[in-house]
């Protein structure tokens, strides 16, 4: 049983960072489809950190460094440029997979993947079979916490859901709609370094080229699934990690009797689901943007 | 005229913007950026023989991309174009273990016709969930790309595994050679044809029918079309089929062309760059021709840079995702520069 939860929380806890950055920028009104790009740049940028600086306070600070830098760039041309956020998101998303692939290339000359010496502190024997957890995934919950007060309890969360919802609405109460959307992105891209150093430093302690794998794609899911609610997004992601660590069990289990890949599909089938769902519940989703209303503009 | 040359000569400054942006990525990553960028030029258009490839390479896109236009136009953000590519390209393959020994005149239209059913049947379910339910498109079509990338592990690495392949990539049996459209050089009279067929009657479709009018306006304003006496939810209905069965074709062209089988992961980024040509194009038949060319040239140059010139291929993704981040960007004052100070908007 403990190796089960255990096995959740490693692969769960990146994928809830992420997803409490989709969360906050969701509720500014920012669709972030750039959360992969952010995530692979997060750990590569820890990963490398690590080995340049033989520090891992060091190597966090440049990955939220590099995920923040990269962040404003989406803002600045989402929000300044007008971009469509989706095609944006992508692009964004691209230049993160490619540029990590590229960055570790030519520092270290392989393709394959770069190893770290030591990757995130673990929480040590005094936790029993809990102990080879990092102290990122203990943090957990005390983030998704603090996520929760922050954008339900707060002056700054409320103005930021006016301004996501109604930002014509929110400017007339004195609100900046496009610095609150900067402020939102700036702390998603610290989300998703820590996300992205908790993935490859976590219980690995490596980097391989495109190894986030569509993860930030399925946070992204998670909070589309979780109503964009930071908890509702957490458990979201964590039914996410269930499924697929259910997967592997199964796997384990049956053999080659229930075709593997077919059980990896599950999440996006439920997100696929569970969008419906909730648009059926809430009336019709709306829309996200439509590419002919914004050439009129 | 002059408005499309406009939006044209706009689509152009922001694409320099993003080779800006490439040139500082390379240059951070460590490589000196003027002899990427050569190196990407010269692989995608100046070598001898690197129009012929390019054009290998555009051609699928090119059709992809015109379906991706289509269901921009009518206002729906269909980005599943490569799931629907996936699922076109699985159905020809069944479809081929199916009618295998047939005569060739019989059975490569109906791999065709297969495929694009496949196509069309992927962008189905999306569609109807838009138009029924309400459900956004974005999200169903994204999850559906990743679904149809299991599918296809699935499929090569199961039902229509090739026992006699190597280890590394799942792929499906080859196609008998009597239904290949084209050598692995993938330029054939064949797949020239069925190109040209989809952009004239795309072209016919978008600019010379009720049906490409009233989408296009369903795109900017669905209610009124809706008050106009069309239904909304048929026009849009058809225009996700339609793009699902352009991607559908585009991957049985690659399926019986150039690569005569289906490998598990095959060219991930077609149907993200064919969204890009159709963006690039703003959205025009014609535009998107233009734009398949140079992304054809990048996609050729992706091979040619790691053999040719020692540089990693992931440079042309870079430029793609640059391309992407800035190509629906519009500025004030890129428009004034652009305008010289002409009339206001």
């Amino acid at each position: 049983m403990n190796e089960i939860i255990i096995a959740i929380l490693r692969s769960g806890t990146p994928l809830i960072y992420v997803t409490l950055a989709g969360v906050i920028a969701q509720r500014a009104g920012v669709w972030n489809l750039g959360l992969e790009g952010l995530m692979i740049i997060g750990a590569c940028a820890t990963i490398v950190g690590i080995m340049l600086t033989n520090s891992i306070v060091a190597a966090l600070l440049i990955a939220i460094l590099m995920c923040v830098a990269a962040s404003v760039l989406l803002w600045f041309v989402i929000d300044r440029l007008k971009a469509n956020p989706i095609i944006a998101g992508l692009g964004l998303t691209g230049l993160g997979v490619g540029g990590t692939a590229l960055a570790v290339q030519s520092i270290f000359g392989s393709q394959a993947s770069v190893t770290a010496p030591f990757g995130l502190p673990k929480l040590g024997p005094a936790f029993g079979a809990y102990g080879v957890l990092s102290i990122s995934v203990a943090a957990m919950p005390f983030v998704v916490f603090g996520m929760w007060v922050l954008l339900r309890r707060t002056r700054f969360g409320l103005r930021l859901a006016a301004c996501g919802e109604h930002p014509f609405a929110a400017r007339s109460v004195g609100a900046n709609p496009s610095r609150m959307r900067l402020v939102a992105l700036a702390i998603g891209g610290v989300l998703c370094a820590i996300g992205g150093a908790e993935l490859a430093a976590g219980s690995l302690q490596f980097f391989a080229q495109g190894m986030t794998a569509g993860r930030g794609f399925m946070a992204f899911a998670a909070v589309i699934f979780g109503a964009s609610h930071p908890v509702g997004a957490t458990f979201a992601a964590l039914f996410f990690a269930v499924v697929g660590a259910l997967g592997i069990r199964a796997q384990l289990m049956f053999g080659d009797k229930i075709p593997h890949d077919l059980l990896q599909a599950l999440p996006y089938l439920a997100t696929v689901f569970g969008v419906w769902l909730s648009g059926k519940l809430r009336g019709g989703a709306k829309a996200a943007s439509s590419f002919a209303e914004l050439k009129d503009q | 005229m002059k408005d499309s040359l406009f939006t044209v000569a706009r689509s152009l400054v922001f694409v320099v913007f993003a080779l800006v942006l490439c040139a500082l990525v390379f240059q951070f990553a460590g490589y000196n950026a003027l002899t990427m960028l050569w190196a990407v030029a010269d692989g995608a258009f100046l070598r001898s023989g690197a129009i012929e490839q390019s054009l290998r390479w555009a051609l699928p896109l090119f059709i992809t991309a015109v379906g991706v236009g289509i269901s921009f136009r009518a206002g729906f953000f269909n980005i599943g174009a490569q799931g629907q590519f996936y699922v076109g390209a699985i159905c020809a393959a069944f479809a081929a273990e199916a009618f295998k020994g047939g005569p060739a005149f019989l059975v490569i239209p109906a791999l065709i016709l297969s495929g694009m059913l496949g196509g069309a049947l992927w962008a189905l379910w999306p569609g109807l969930l838009r138009l029924r339910s309400g459900t956004d498109e974005v999200i169903t079509t994204l999850m559906g790309n990743f679904m149809a990338g299991l599918l296809l592990v699935y499929v090569t690495s199961g039902p229509l595994k090739d026992p006699s392949g190597s280890g590394q990539q799942a792929s499906s049996r080859p196609l008998d050679a009597a239904y290949r459209i084209s050598d692995s050089l993938g330029l054939s009279p064949t797949i020239i044809a069925i190109a040209a067929a989809v952009g004239i009657l795309m072209w016919l479709l978008v600019n010379r029918t009720a049906f490409g009018v009233l989408a296009s306006l369903a795109g900017r304003n669905g209610t009124m079309v809706e008050w106009q006496g069309a239904r909304l939810w048929k026009l849009g209905l058809s225009s996700f089929l339609i793009s699902g069965a352009l991607a559908g074709l585009a991957g049985t062209i690659e399926f019986m062309g150039p690569n005569g089988r289906i490998a598990s992961g095959f060219l991930p980024a077609h149907g993200f760059t064919a969204i890009l040509i159709a963006l690039v194009a703003n959205l025009s038949v014609l535009g998107t021709a233009a734009a398949a060319v140079f992304f054809g040239g990048l996609a050729s140059a992706a091979l040619y840079l790691p053999i040719m010139a020692g540089l990693p291929a992931a440079a042309i993704d870079i430029i793609n995702a640059a391309i992407a981040l800035f190509i629906t960007a519009r500025s004030k004052f890129v428009d004034r520069v652009l305008r010289l100070g002409g009339r206001p908007q």
